[in-house]
């Protein structure tokens, strides 16, 4: 039995090519354990105590009562709804959008690039820098829409501080500012679609209408898929433009999951809920992904090698 | 190798004295006595680095580490407490002492005064030195540096552009300040909001300014006899919602909504679309504001600023002049060192002392913690009547409710939103009702 061990041990060290590969993915399965695994398992088990952050020794052990607090906890569902919206009409919003950008920005037409570049400049600038241009555009007095609208009579509200526009106001924003990324997501989806489907629908007559909707489309469900997916996690985790635009208000209408998870942790210092809240919306984000795969795989299953 | 031992002796004595040596060198860790790199050189600076050049030199074998105050200090304290990597010596905000010190993490000052027989506490304002012994009985988490009693801010100039004489008395009641409020409200045929003519909605003047920040309306509260939570921090049922507490929100709530003595949030946003509050203080477009000492640094340095715009004067009160107090204090982590307990409270007791508190009234910030250097900084600074009117008020201020309670935070959190609706519409017993559930329910946490 020994001996069987040793030359299984011999066996598993013995593979130089093996071992070797072992030291070099050594230091990202370090960077993976440190940063991500552990923090992981600290959060987790922090979601169970209580615990403020102000020592490391004797941190109460609360079982779920986390967690129970979470279900009368009005600001939470709140920000939970408000995610939904957001997630709602900013996603499809931003598909729809960006996939009209990118049927534009497809046709060889001169200065594309420059165009193209144009379109993506959103995303590579900061949002603080993003945030002071559209503080400015959507000011109740000064601003610019406002002033677009009254050209032609419309006496426009003030975007960010009104409750009833606000979440409307940022969604607008993040739309704009993703949307440059997005495009380039689909320029390559339909960059990839064959051209002879094209030539073979034309040869059928089909017209420009009838190409999209029976070559386009079904061509680009990958990408639809990929761009819905990443979008909807992307959307349950908005944090960076509430936190410099809003705060969460006014009165709450843009008070986000994350931006909450943030204030209890950061500025209530009660990290052992906010660890609760996290695992809530990780929980959120699992199963809306897993809707999106079943209803993906039952549709389009072909394509995703049922 | 004769006599051996006597070598031996000779080694053992050495090495004792190296022993010795290295015992009496301490080196103390603190932050707060220095500048930041764009004001080095300044009167500050060198007042800061003099200080503790004439420590150095009373207490041979203490070297002072000063240290730059970081950045997010809050983060970074708490996580330092919970290495066990914090300086010797920080100025702990009082608005968060419960937090930190309700876990433990402060050494009690007592150790210090039986460590150094000659730190006298009765140096302290009282009720100042009081913020750091309300949580435990016996017990004295901290000893002041420095504070604010939230004060009003007044234009006398905006009171002349309204043809209102400036009060003579300290504080007024609420009816004088809202009659005062009234009277220095203006539209822009100079009608003020007491007048039957007055348009509420080409309003040029404002009498006030109310907004849903806690720290600038909890006071409003006490000075009708009411209040937030419960003494005991269990509870805002019976406090929040008395009578007294929803007369006083409502007051608030009327001066803007009713009265129009102040801006709404978005008129004041839309005020403030191109200058920041203090220019539209300084040009008299709001003739009060409330807000602690620490608002003369903002004011002397806006380009609007000219002495004869600044003056102070107390709160308001229905039952009793009463204020909250923003301070900072002194601390010292629990697990100090026995070598450097002395040394760090001696460092202290200097720095509560004229040496270090004199440069209060270069900064500007607050108020020395200590009585008589308080009184002294009256004659030296800038105004000095301002300054008095400060001083004056420090016997009504009371501590904040982060000093008392750790779950506070979480409170604030709820407070400011319930205000925020308030200040919308919002009716003021539903939405304190409402208050009151949540603020229960996030003191029931037990913390």
């Amino acid at each position: 039995m020994f001996a069987a061990a040793k030359t299984g041990w011999r066996a598993f060290w013995g593979r130089w090519n093996q071992r070797e590969g072992y030291v070099f993915v050594l230091p990202s399965l370090l960077h993976l354990l440190v940063f991500f695994l552990i923090p992981l398992g600290f959060s987790l088990w922090l979601s169970f105590h209580d615990w403020r952050g102000l020592t490391t020794r004797n941190i109460p052990f609360v079982g779920l009562e986390n967690y129970q607090f979470m279900f009368g906890d009005t600001r939470w569902w709140n920000a939970v709804w408000n995610t939904l919206v957001y997630t709602f009409v900013s996603v499809p919003l931003g598909m729809v959008l960006s996939l009209l950008v990118a049927i534009v920005m497809n046709q060889k037409i001169p200065g594309i690039y420059a165009f193209r570049a144009m379109f993506f400049l959103p995303v590579i600038t900061s949002w603080v820098a993003v945030s002071v241009v559209w503080l400015w555009i959507l000011d109740g007095r000064l601003g610019l829409l406002n002033y677009a609208l009254s050209l032609v009579g419309i006496d426009g509200p003030d975007w960010l501080s009104d409750p009833r526009t606000a979440l409307l106001a940022l969604i607008l924003i993040t739309v704009w500012k993703g949307l440059g990324f997005q495009m380039v997501i689909w320029l390559a989806g339909l960059q990839a679609i064959p051209k002879e489907l094209y030539e073979a629908a034309i040869v059928d007559g089909a017209n420009r209408v009838q190409q999209f909707r029976f070559v386009t489309l079904p061509m680009l469900a990958p990408t639809t898929f990929f761009m819905l997916i990443t979008g909807v996690i992307g959307s349950f985790q908005v944090f960076t433009p509430v936190f410099v635009l809003t705060k969460g208000g006014p009165l709450g209408s843009t008070d986000v999951a994350v931006y909450r998870i943030y204030e209890r942790a950061f500025v209530n210092f009660d990290f052992g809920y906010a660890s609760a809240l996290a695992w809530v919306l990780f929980v959120f984000i699992f199963v809306a992904t897993l809707i999106q795969l079943y209803y993906m795989r039952r549709n389009l299953g072909g394509m995703y090698g049922r | 190798m004769r006599r051996p031992w006597i070598r031996g002796v000779l080694a053992a004595s050495v090495a004792g004295l190296g022993i010795g040596l290295a015992q009496q060198q301490v080196t103390l860790n603190v932050i707060g006595f220095k500048v930041p790199p764009n004001e080095a050189g300044t009167p500050l600076d060198k007042a800061y680095q003099e200080f503790i050049r004439q420590f150095e030199a009373a207490n041979p074998g203490v070297k002072v580490n000063a240290l730059e105050t970081p950045p997010d200090f809050d983060t970074y304290i708490l996580t330092a407490l919970a290495s066990g990597t914090a300086p010797d010596v920080w100025s702990q905000d009082g608005s968060s002492l419960a937090k930190v010190a309700g876990s433990g993490q402060l050494l009690d000052m007592e150790r210090c005064r039986q460590a150094v027989p000659s730190f006298n506490f009765s140096r302290f304002f009282p009720n100042v030195l009081a913020l750091h012994q309300g949580l435990e009985k016996g017990k004295t988490y901290g000893v002041p540096n420095d504070f604010t009693p939230m004060v009003m801010y007044y234009n006398p100039e905006a009171f002349k552009k309204a043809n209102v004489p400036i009060p003579n008395k300290e504080n007024l009641t609420w009816d004088e300040f809202l009659n005062l409020t009234r009277r220095l409200t203006l539209d822009k045929n100079g009608k003020n909001a007491l007048d039957p003519a007055f348009d509420r909605n080409n309003i040029e003047q404002y009498g006030f300014r109310v907004r849903k920040f806690p720290f600038e309306w909890v006071y409003w509260l006490w000075s009708n006899g009411g209040d937030v939570i419960s003494p005991d921090g269990k509870t805002a049922s019976g406090y929040l919602d008395s009578p007294a507490s929803l007369e006083a929100i409502t007051f608030l709530r009327d001066l803007m909504l009713r009265y129009y003595v102040s801006p709404t949030p978005s008129a004041l946003d839309a005020l403030q679309a191109n200058v920041g509050f203090l220019d539209l203080f300084l040009q008299g477009k709001v003739a009060i504001f409330p807000r602690g000492h620490w608002e003369l640094v903002g004011l002397r340095s806006n380009k609007n600023y000219q002495p004869a715009r600044v003056a102070v004067m107390g709160n308001p009160y229905k039952t009793r002049p009463v204020t909250v107090m923003y301070e900072s204090g002194f601390v010292i982590p629990a697990n100090i060192s026995p070598e450097k307990l002395t040394a760090t409270c001696k460092f202290i007791e200097a720095a509560t002392g004229p040496s270090y508190q004199n440069t209060k009234v270069l900064t500007g910030i607050a108020i020395s913690g200590n009585q008589s250097v308080a009184a002294n900084a009256i004659s030296k600074a800038p105004q000095p009547a301002v300054e008095r009117a400060f001083f004056n008020q420090v016997r009504y201020a009371r501590a904040p409710y982060g000093a008392r309670y750790a779950a506070y935070p979480a409170v604030e959190t709820v407070l400011e939103s319930m205000m925020e609706r308030i200040l919308a519409g919002g009716e003021v017993k539903a939405e304190v009702a409402k208050a009151v559930q949540e603020i229960n329910r996030e003191l029931s946490r037990g913390r």
